[in-house]
């Protein structure tokens, strides 16, 4: 695990900025849940990107560890998520997140 | 274990285990409850008599049983004192066994009945033998609570449930008194055992031994029915006869006797509540004997008779004269339960009826009660030779030998009124013609409620007979113990010896005995010449209707003691009771609850506007949360 870096780190952070946001602009702003779900995958993976980025800086295999189990949770989370849309749909014939609002107070 | 120890233990759980036994099978046991109940008494009486000898021995006999706490040992311990009860508790109490088994015998739950009898026997002999203050305070709280289910045994009497519930209520305050006794012993001493306690007594300071002193009193007042706490005792007459016979005549009511006599070392180095204890032993002995004169129930009569008795014992007890206090609680065990059996038989044969204005002329009709009756009198009013003269006696002179020439006097002017009272009521129940068919208003009995009379066969006559007509002998010869001063030697290593006295060497004993024969005689004659004469038997139902018409008040009242009593505690605790349930419940307890029920109520619709069931609304407040918890972070870092 000596090898040298051959990319200035920086870069790999701000890589892993642009895609969160990316992300998280894709939550906010799309109404399809699946999208919302793919784009919650991105904010997962540009976290993983970080921690990869930074595991190899300070040389520590705990960050390597930890995007495994984030890769993990990830899946969990897209099964489910995606259990949740068909169920919705099933009751709803509907997709649209924003026309469901059952708990609305 | 020695066998000694062995058998010690056994007598003492045998009626324990008894009672779970009756308790466990009654329904199916019914009337053989009362034999294997009346087993579980005698068989204890036949083991007592076999540790007689090491009881008697120095130091008595010891079983330590276990360690409650390191350092705190639970043991029995049986010396001549708590020997003599333990005779008086499984003797006297067996035959009042027996007794109940006819008295009881068409009750549905006779069952329960000798179940709580045999616990009652349990927790006295608990109380008795203990040999540490712990101990004591178990057996003394379970006494009561024994007391509390024999007296409401027929609950369906709303009477019978108010007395038990006095008499409980008092019983406590004595046992808070006493538990504060036993706190302050074991702050001073550092222990709770008798020995380790008395081997201090000595050394501890004046206040604080009259401290305990008064504290431990406070607890016989209650249990042995002494002024001010006198007033369950003739209310807990409500329960069946053999109860009254057995626990507020011949034992539990006598607890309080014993604790003052097992705490001899304490009263020893404490005038001031020698003083007190004496005192009120005597003023409880002529209140009790004047309020015998006005009563017309049978067991009431009884009843205040006890409380008189009782003073006596308390008053012998308390002066110093350890010896003539014991003699009578002995003596008077034997007489007073045959008393009350014997009032059982009279009470039986009538249905229930109490009132001895309805009764007269029984003497013939039933002359095994007569003659009980008549010897239990002769017994109680000390005349010679019955076995009261001796006791009674030895207690009035044993004041006066010890320097309370007022107390002794007391004790006399007593004496008299015991034998007018006493011979009232036998006058009145056995002689003259029979008043039972003569309506209520003739006699001046104010109306009252009828109670079912008992229905359903009787048991054989003997069953009752037997007790009464053996218990006749103790009461005639249980005094004739003193002749020879065996019986204080019996004590010499529980109490200190009597101290020399100028009033004895005026008075010799056999003077004083003279005059106080000459009040009880004058007694008898004023009680004779008033309701046992030919003349009174006569016009019995024109007299009886003139006395119960022209009672004093403060005679009917008791003295006003339950009116005092009532505005002191009852009226302010039902007050506050009250004033709770108005005030503090609905708008205190309930009010905080409401509160809070509104609170959330009004938190719930302010909150829920926020919820607007968009998810990317959601998401975009996460968005930003997230969003300032990373400003915050970075103007931390930049701060630093």
């Amino acid at each position: 695990m000596n090898a040298p870096m051959d990319v200035d780190v920086s870069y790999y952070v701000v890589l892993s900025t642009v895609i969160f946001f990316i992300g998280v602009g894709g939550v906010i702003l799309r109404r399809n849940p699946l999208i919302m779900l793919m784009a919650i995958e991105l904010m997962f993976n540009a976290a993983n990107l970080a921690l990869i980025a930074f595991a190899r800086v300070w040389m520590n295999d705990a960050g390597q560890i930890f995007a495994f189990l984030v890769i993990t949770v990830a899946a969990s989370e897209a099964a489910i998520g995606l259990a949740i849309v068909v169920v919705v749909f099933r009751r709803a014939k509907n997709v649209d997140v924003d026309e469901v609002a059952g708990l609305r107070g | 274990m020695s066998n000694d120890a062995l058998v010690l233990l056994a007598l003492w759980l045998l009626p324990l285990a008894s009672a779970i036994l009756i308790f466990a099978f009654g329904p199916m046991l019914r009337r053989t409850a009362g034999v294997i109940g009346s087993g579980a008494v005698l068989v204890p009486f036949a083991l007592t008599w076999v540790l007689a000898a090491s009881a008697l021995g120095t130091g008595g006999l010891r079983v330590h049983l276990f360690d409650w706490i390191a350092g705190f040992s639970f043991g029995l311990w049986l010396d001549p004192l708590s020997l003599l009860w333990t005779l008086i508790i499984t003797g006297v109490g067996g035959l009042i066994h027996v007794y109940a088994i006819g008295y009881m015998w068409s009750d549905r739950a006779i069952a329960r009945f000798f179940a709580y009898m045999n616990f009652f026997v349990f927790a006295m002999l608990t109380l008795v033998l203990s040999d540490n203050f712990v101990g004591l305070l178990v057996g003394w709280g379970l006494v009561g609570l024994a007391s509390y289910f024999l007296i409401g045994f027929w609950f369906f009497k709303s009477s019978a449930v108010a007395a038990a519930m006095k008499a409980f209520v008092i019983n406590v305050v004595g046992d808070a008194g006493l538990m504060f006794a036993v706190f302050v012993l074991f702050a001073a001493t550092g222990s709770i055992a008798y020995a380790d306690v008395f081997a201090k007594a000595a050394t501890l300071a004046p206040a604080t031994v009259l401290l305990a002193c008064i504290a431990i009193f406070i607890g016989c007042a209650a249990k042995s029915a002494q002024i001010p706490l006198h007033t369950w005792l003739a209310d807990a007459m409500e329960g069946p006869t053999p109860v009254s016979a057995l626990i507020h005549a011949a034992t539990m009511v006598t607890a309080g006797v014993y604790l003052v006599a097992r705490c001899a070392p304490l009263w020893d180095v404490s005038p001031e509540a020698r003083a007190l204890v004496g005192t009120i032993g005597a003023l409880t002995a002529l209140v009790g004997a004047i309020l015998g004169i006005a009563q017309w129930d049978i067991k009431r009569i009884l009843a205040y008779s006890t409380m008189s008795q009782i003073g006596y014992m308390i008053m012998g007890v308390g002066v110093g004269a350890y010896q003539a206090g014991i003699l009578h609680f002995f003596t008077h065990a034997f007489f007073k339960a045959q008393l009350f059996l014997a009032a059982g038989v009279v009470i039986h044969a009538l249905h229930d009826e109490q009132d001895v204005r309805k009764m007269g002329g029984l003497g013939k009709k039933m002359p095994l009660a007569f003659w009980a009756m008549t010897i239990g009198t002769l017994a109680i009013i000390g005349f010679p030779p019955f076995s009261g003269f001796y006791s009674k006696d030895a207690v009035i002179y044993g004041a006066l030998e010890r320097g309370y020439p007022l107390l002794s006097l007391i004790g006399v002017v007593t004496a008299g009124i015991t034998a007018y009272y006493m011979c009232r009521m036998l006058f009145v129940t056995f002689l003259g013609n029979y008043r039972g068919n003569v309506p209520d208003v003739d006699l001046g009995i104010p109306a009252r409620e009828h109670g079912e009379p008992h229905a359903g066969e009787s048991a054989p006559a003997w069953v009752m007979g037997a007790p009464v007509a053996l218990l006749m002998v103790p009461s005639v010869v249980a005094g004739w113990v003193v002749i020879g001063g065996r019986w204080n030697a019996l004590f010499d290593s529980d109490f200190a010896p009597k101290p020399e006295s100028a009033l004895a060497t005026v008075l010799p004993e056999w003077l004083a005995g003279v005059v106080v024969l000459a009040f009880v005689v004058w007694g008898v004659a004023a009680a004779y010449r008033r309701y046992g004469s030919f003349d009174a038997t006569a016009s019995a139902v024109e007299r009886l209707r003139a006395e119960s018409q022209h009672m004093a008040q403060p005679l009917v009242r008791a003295f006003y003691f339950d009116d005092v009593l009532e505005a002191l505690f009852v009226r302010p605790a039902r007050a506050v009771g009250s004033a709770f349930m108005r005030v503090v419940d609905p708008q205190v307890i309930d009010g905080v609850v409401r509160d809070l029920v509104w609170l959330a109520g009004w938190l719930g619709r302010e909150v829920r506007a926020l919820q607007t069931g968009l998810v990317r609304g959601y998401a975009l407040v996460l968005a930003l949360g997230a969003a300032a918890f990373l400003a915050y972070f970075a103007l931390i870092g930049a701060a630093r």
